[in-house]
């Protein structure tokens, strides 16, 4: 049963299609996992078994009345608990939430029904999503399943999909990327985590951070299986107008194997150069290896990065705060301490603050743009760190000493700010065997590539192969 | 770095509808400050006439 736990979506999808192993076989296994291993790991809010195994007990036998399986029949799959689920409290990490049951599922969890997953549970997260920590006061921390030793920080704020996937409690997740919440538990967990373009998937349904620089997307082991869900979550949505209606490619389809000739621009200052030694050399001999695969590479320094951060902070302080205003008023002794004074912040942003951060946002997507005229991908590291001890507020950067947070957030977020779709490969372990992470950038709307990169990264390494030990 | 005294502080959460009580202002004060001057710092980039975004293009 074990094995079935580490299988991929791709393989549970093919070995239930063909009945060699059952929906609820799947279903059963995931769920027996989460119960000896998640009242240490903290990953799940809400574990849904019974409507799981019911829903598998249905897919088992639309199988067995011989109806075509749809691309992720029966295989089972972890929410973040900010997408809005029919029936199902839907928390956002929050105590305000504690009893909020949404009558609707987000697009992006009905999409998924329709495509045959089965919701085994909700996951854990930054409470609101505001924080890259992964800290949560209301319903446990979740751990990083790497260090069992100490209390490592599994990274946010999608930080229970980052460590339900990393420990095999669920083949994959949704997750949702504001300024890296994708990215960074990819990262920290070792696990494969995507930011589409702002657009290529709906946001109706999932709890907002800040409107315009939130995405949605997939968390798996894979790439592979980052490209299978992608090509069920993403297309238009009427209930979503910033929803491109570009038609979405075949993403597993993409994944040749091939990158001869893909030209891979290096981000070498504030990337690179800002990134802890053992993460740099990391990324530095995964550049070497896909140079070895085919691919062309060069250096390219983004100029306009050092303004990311305060222009990206007005816009997420603003939007957030707007979201927050009437709980901020009349519960604000209900949010943690770190997401209230975060939200307390915005209160100080001006209208003119926004607007010129929306200047700033012009000219930093219009530098990346130029980047990736002349090269197919950009590749950076993920985080410049690896994952820290919960309560440690301080990192030694490849640049100077920084707080946790900024450090966390510093490589990620200029992808929200952007635009550009990122996604995460584990590339290397540290000398204290935590893994360290690195992203491929893309062009707006091609994903297919971005992706065929990493797959080719991963058809060519086992970075993404191991797993932590657990008790 | 530019201080905020806080009075500033206090008259700029009321304006915005927020009722915060002094404590919880100067738990955030040098936060503010060092918000405030790195947003100073953007003020001296020759922005003029690029035209603010919102969103990503959407085809």
């Amino acid at each position: 049963m074990t094995d079935l736990c580490w299988a991929s979506m791709a393989d549970l999808a093919r070995m239930i299609a063909t009945k060699a192993v059952s929906p609820v076989e799947a279903v059963r296994a995931h769920l027996d996992r989460i119960t000896a291993l998640d009242a240490s790991l903290r990953s799940f809010i809400t574990v849904c078994a019974d409507e799981a195994l019911s829903a598998a007990r249905r897919a088992e036998a639309e199988l067995v009345a011989g109806r075509p399986a749809p691309a992720l029949h029966g295989v089972p799959i972890g929410l973040k608990d900010l997408f809005n689920t029919a029936g199902v409290r839907t928390t956002g990490g929050s105590k305000i939430l504690a009893d909020f049951v949404p009558r609707e599922d987000a697009t992006v969890v009905a999409r998924l029904r329709m495509a045959g997953a089965i919701v085994l549970g909700k996951l854990n997260m930054h409470e609101f999503a505001y924080g890259p920590e992964g800290l949560n006061a209301h319903y446990g921390q979740a751990r990083n399943p790497w260090d069992a030793a100490q209390v490592r920080i599994p990274g946010g704020s999608s930080s229970g999909s980052g460590v339900a996937v990393a420990a095999g409690l669920v083949p994959g997740a949704l997750g949702s990327d504001t300024g890296g919440s994708i990215r960074i538990p990819a990262a920290l967990c070792g696990i494969t985590g995507l930011k589409p373009t702002y657009g290529r998937v709906s946001r109706a349904g999932v709890l907002p951070l800040a409107w315009s620089m939130d995405h949605v997307g997939p968390m798996a082991r894979t790439a592979a299986d980052c490209a299978l869900l992608l090509r069920c979550l993403a297309g238009p949505d009427p209930l979503d107008t910033s929803a491109s209606v570009l038609p979405v490619p075949d993403y597993v389809g993409a994944l040749t194997g091939e990158i001869k000739g893909l030209r891979v621009g290096l981000l070498r200052k504030f990337f690179l150069d800002g990134a802890a030694p053992e993460v740099r050399q990391a990324v530095e001999r995964a550049a070497k290896a896909l140079e070895k695969l085919g691919a062309s590479l060069d250096e390219v320094d983004l100029e306009s990065m050092t303004h990311v951060a305060p222009a990206s902070f007005a816009i997420v302080a603003s939007e957030a705060l707007a979201y927050h205003a009437e709980w901020m008023r009349t519960r604000a002794a209900d949010y943690q301490p770190d997401v209230r004074e975060r939200l307390r912040m915005g209160a100080f942003i001006t209208g003119m603050h926004y607007v010129r951060a929306q200047q700033i946002r012009a000219l930093v997507r219009a530098e990346v743009d130029g980047a990736l005229a002349r090269r197919d991908v950009l590749l950076a590291p993920t985080t410049p760190i690896v994952a820290t001890v919960l309560g440690q507020t301080e990192a030694t950067l490849g640049d100077g000493t920084t707080d946790v947070r900024s450090a966390l957030i510093r490589l990620t977020r200029p992808f929200n700010f952007s635009g550009h779709p990122a996604c995460s490969v584990p590339c290397g372990f540290s000398a204290a065997g935590l893994p360290i992470g690195m992203q491929f950038v893309g062009r707006p709307f091609d994903e297919a590539t971005v992706l065929r990169s990493a797959d080719a990264y991963q058809r060519a390494t086992d970075w993404h192969a191991r797993r932590p030990v657990l008790a | 770095m530019t201080p905020v005294s806080l009075d500033t502080l206090r008259r700029s959460a009321q304006l915005a509808g927020f009722d915060w009580s002094d404590a919880e202002l100067e738990a955030i004060r040098g936060a503010v400050e060092r918000a405030l001057e790195s947003l100073a710092r953007l003020e001296r980039l020759p922005l003029g006439d690029v035209e603010p975004t919102t969103q990503y293009r959407m085809p």
